[in-house]
């Protein structure tokens, strides 16, 4: 087990760094507006990147045990069916859900 | 058995080996954790996908009530409040108990900053009217179902609220062990712990930003 990880200041300023960057980005390309399909697709994108830097070294899966990052994937394995399978529903329908 | 307990740290509860495993499950136990409130606002995700994918006009009509610039400080305060924790724990490892007090200070005082704004946001559209589901009444937006948009982001920021709220009592409990002197290098799960449930908090809002404040 690698439980404890002790990361360099460099390392830690560098990803908080990067995060304000990538904010930044995300709101200058909000503001060139892009037309619609791809607005989304780079703000979610650029959203799920700092999502990643975030887990990987501010909360150590880079390092941690692999289950640990199992579990997290998962989450998201679940959620994808969950999504998946409610927009099958949803979608396949001429009234979506009557007066909503 | 006399002689085991002179080597036993304090920390270290009966029926774990050693500090390391008691630290490797308490992580563990907070991961699974982390996996329950994923799939909770996975949910909220999923409503936010339906609705949007079902009304896709209304968002862009509707996102123009929140304030870009508000959101924008905000995520710069949770990013910033993120790399504190991380700092906190870090000054742990290498044993400076003033600077993980100075780094948790720093960290429960950004969450307070990140809970102002939303306060002058959330005030801001009660005066308009703009209230959730049945209460909504603000005509400023030509849309039907412009109370929907509200809806789903009064429970999304709201509920992130509620986990900053909590955060900010985390951050206080950890303030009271940290100045008993009780974190050190061989002890600080409490610190990690908190800190695994504040980067899970940061990189919520790290999605709700984008799409609720950037797509007007």
């Amino acid at each position: 087990m690698s439980g404890h990880h002790s990361s360099s200041y460099k390392l830690l300023l560098s990803v908080a760094g990067a995060l304000l960057a990538l904010t930044v980005l995300t709101v200058v390309v909000h503001y060139m507006y892009i037309p619609e399909p791809y607005s989304i697709i780079i703000a979610v994108v650029i959203a799920v990147f700092k999502a990643a830097l975030v887990a990987l070294f501010f909360m150590n899966l880079y390092w941690d045990s692999r289950f640990n990052t199992m579990l997290f994937i998962t989450a998201f394995v679940f959620l994808t069916l969950l999504v998946g399978i409610t927009l099958l529903d949803v979608l396949s329908r001429d009234v979506p859900v009557p007066s909503f | 058995m006399a002689n085991h307990s002179t080597t036993t740290p304090a920390h270290l509860l009966h029926h774990y080996v050693d500090s390391d495993q008691q630290f490797d499950a308490a992580k563990l136990g907070m991961w699974i954790f982390i996996v329950t409130e994923t799939l909770m606002f996975g949910g909220l995700f999923g409503a936010y996908i339906v609705y949007r994918v079902l009304y896709p006009e209304l968002f862009t009509l509707a996102s123009e009530e929140l304030d870009t610039i508000m959101g924008s400080i905000n995520t710069v305060v949770l990013i910033g409040s993120s790399l504190t924790v991380a700092l906190a724990i870090k000054s742990a490892q290498v044993n400076n108990k003033r600077n993980i007090i100075i780094n948790l200070a720093i960290t429960l005082a950004l969450a307070c900053v990140f809970m102002i704004i939303k306060y002058f946001e959330y005030t801001h559209k009660f005066e308009l009217g703009i209230f959730p589901g049945v209460y909504y009444e603000y005509g400023g937006i030509d849309h039907p179902q412009a109370h929907i948009f509200f809806s789903i982001y009064y429970m999304m920021t709201g509920l992130h609220g509620i986990h900053i709220t909590i955060g900010i009592g985390l951050m206080i409990w950890l303030l009271v062990k940290a100045s008993k002197n009780e974190f050190h290098s061989g002890y600080y799960t409490p610190v990690e712990i908190v800190g695994l449930y504040w980067h899970l908090v940061d990189i919520i809002w790290i999605f709700l930003f984008p799409l609720f404040y950037l797509i007007d």
